[in-house]
């Protein structure tokens, strides 16, 4: 049968395109309060059996991996408990093998990254969990290297997690070994700088090595202490009294596959301004040393401080400081 | 007959959205992993009206908008006018016949992901043009040839050729 021949357009056909190119533009001008219940509305009927099909597809695609981990953890673990002298020690070790997970210890509601197909996927992502697993609205999601980004919208089943990439995220940041504060944003979408964040509102006077880990302050009562942010890579600006750096992120959102969803107990969701817990030692095993912040107004200007190297996440990161004018 | 023809024109299609939620994560990178919702709403518009492909490209587009509600609203613009295009450049080309197929799914993923990053405002600069000479060239390049191949199993039920005319 050759198809094709009743086809061509008649006004009905144009008039359904009209219909559906003006709905199209009024989804684009919608708010977030009136999208996020429609969207939401779509994926707790017409997309759950195809979301939970995805869902069963990144569990089985992983589950080879998984197998083999808890076979080298379970070997690991018998070795160890063969060395009662050095129980405890290979007990730490193994933990660390264990990874990120083991390390949170509880608190936190582990999920799958339901990636798609369009150009935007970066900015904000779909997880698989929901309100029924614990996960709330601003949580902070995680992957073992650092921040993905804050629920902004928690289904029953599945979550929409707006990530760093996304033009309104905002954090407090502060360097590793605590000397310096700053906002964290996404660096923006064009120039050479595209996929970074920035470290805003460093003031004049402090010098920032490059490869300084940044991490997130607990300022603000969303986001809890010691998540790492990204390494200091680049001076971006400086505007008057004050200094804008380029932050490599510790996460790519297009490339994680699996997260953690901290609880609110954990300080993040609503907790009083920097209170929570601490996760540097979760983040960052090696380092026993808390954060301890340094006032920056008591900081001396220009005064070179020494990088931490423990805290580092890449040596090929060049130690150079910052070059001033 | 009527039993038959419903079948003809749901299998292919469905099939492909079943294969999208199931076996696209195991392709390669999502950036240029073929887009089996885009190739069903393309297989969806062999045997449809221009209209009812365009309201077939809302309703996809609106489902992937929920899903990535970053670019809400742009998706179901930008596959609105794809499912359109596409159904009446059917019309013009040969239909029947494999490698136009091929081009068109080529050029109409190439389109949906320009109309997107438009529409949507995110992306700009160098970005964008990444986006458009690199990944999307690549994923329209990943999905025409998985589009060619479906075609090539459902040949009979689709009225599709395996050669050139």
């Amino acid at each position: 049968m050759t198809i094709g021949a009743d086809r061509y357009a008649t006004r009905g056909d144009t008039f359904v395109l009209l219909v559906c190119v003006v709905l199209s533009l009024v989804a684009m001008s919608l708010p977030d309060r009136v999208r996020e219940p429609m969207a939401s509305g779509l994926r707790r009927t017409v997309l759950w059996p195809l979301l939970q099909l995805q869902t069963q597809s990144e569990e089985l695609r992983t589950s080879r991996a998984r197998f083999a981990a808890v076979v080298s953890e379970r070997d690991s673990a018998t070795l160890a408990s063969t060395l009662v002298g050095e129980l405890q020690s290979e007990n730490a070790r193994l933990r660390r093998l264990i990874g990120l997970g083991s390390r949170l210890g509880s608190g936190f509601v582990p999920a799958e990254v339901l990636h798609q197909a369009t150009p935007t996927d970066p900015f904000t992502v779909v997880i698989s969990a929901g309100s029924r697993q614990g996960v709330r609205p601003l949580a902070p999601v995680v992957a073992p290297e650092g921040l993905l980004g804050i629920v902004s919208w928690a289904d029953a089943r599945t979550s929409v997690v707006s990530t760093w990439a996304n033009p309104e995220f905002r954090a407090s940041g502060i360097a590793a070994d605590g000397s310096v504060y700053g906002i964290v944003g996404p660096h923006g979408a064009s120039g050479p700088g595209a996929w970074l964040l920035e470290l805003r509102g460093v003031p004049y006077g402090q010098d920032v090595r490059f490869g300084t880990l940044i991490l997130t302050s607990g300022l603000g009562g969303v986001l809890p202490r010691g998540i790492p942010l990204g390494t200091i890579v680049a001076l971006a600006s400086e505007n008057g009294w004050e200094r804008t750096y380029l932050v490599r992120p510790s996460v790519a959102p297009g490339a994680v596959s699996h997260v953690m969803v901290l609880n609110p107990s954990r300080g993040g969701g609503g907790g009083t301004a920097g209170g929570g817990s601490d996760l540097r030692s979760s983040f960052l095993p090696d380092t026993a040393k808390p954060v301890t912040p340094a006032p920056p107004a008591e900081v001396p200007r220009r005064r070179v401080r020494p990088v931490d190297t423990t805290a580092a996440p890449d040596s090929a990161i060049p130690s150079d400081t910052v070059k001033h004018p | 007959m009527r039993a038959g023809h419903l079948v003809r024109t749901w299998a292919a299609p469905l099939l492909l959205v079943a294969l999208h939620f199931s076996v696209r994560n195991r392709l390669g990178a999502d950036r240029f992993a073929p887009d089996f919702l885009l190739l069903a709403l393309l297989t969806y518009t062999i045997r449809a009206r221009p209209g009812a492909s365009a309201a077939a490209g809302f309703f996809v587009g609106l489902l992937g908008d929920a899903l990535t509600p970053a670019s809400f609203g742009a998706g179901a613009l930008a596959h609105t006018v794809v499912g359109y295009l596409s159904s009446r450049a059917k019309t013009v080309f040969f239909a029947d016949i494999l490698l136009v197929n091929g081009g068109l799914f080529f050029a109409a993923t190439w389109l949906r992901n320009f109309l997107v990053a438009l529409a949507s405002g995110k992306l700009s600069g160098p970005q964008l043009g990444w986006e458009l000479l690199i990944w999307s060239p690549l994923q329209g390049l990943t999905t025409a040839i998985t589009g060619v191949v479906i075609l090539a199993v459902f040949r009979q039920w689709l009225s599709v050729r395996l050669g050139t005319r």
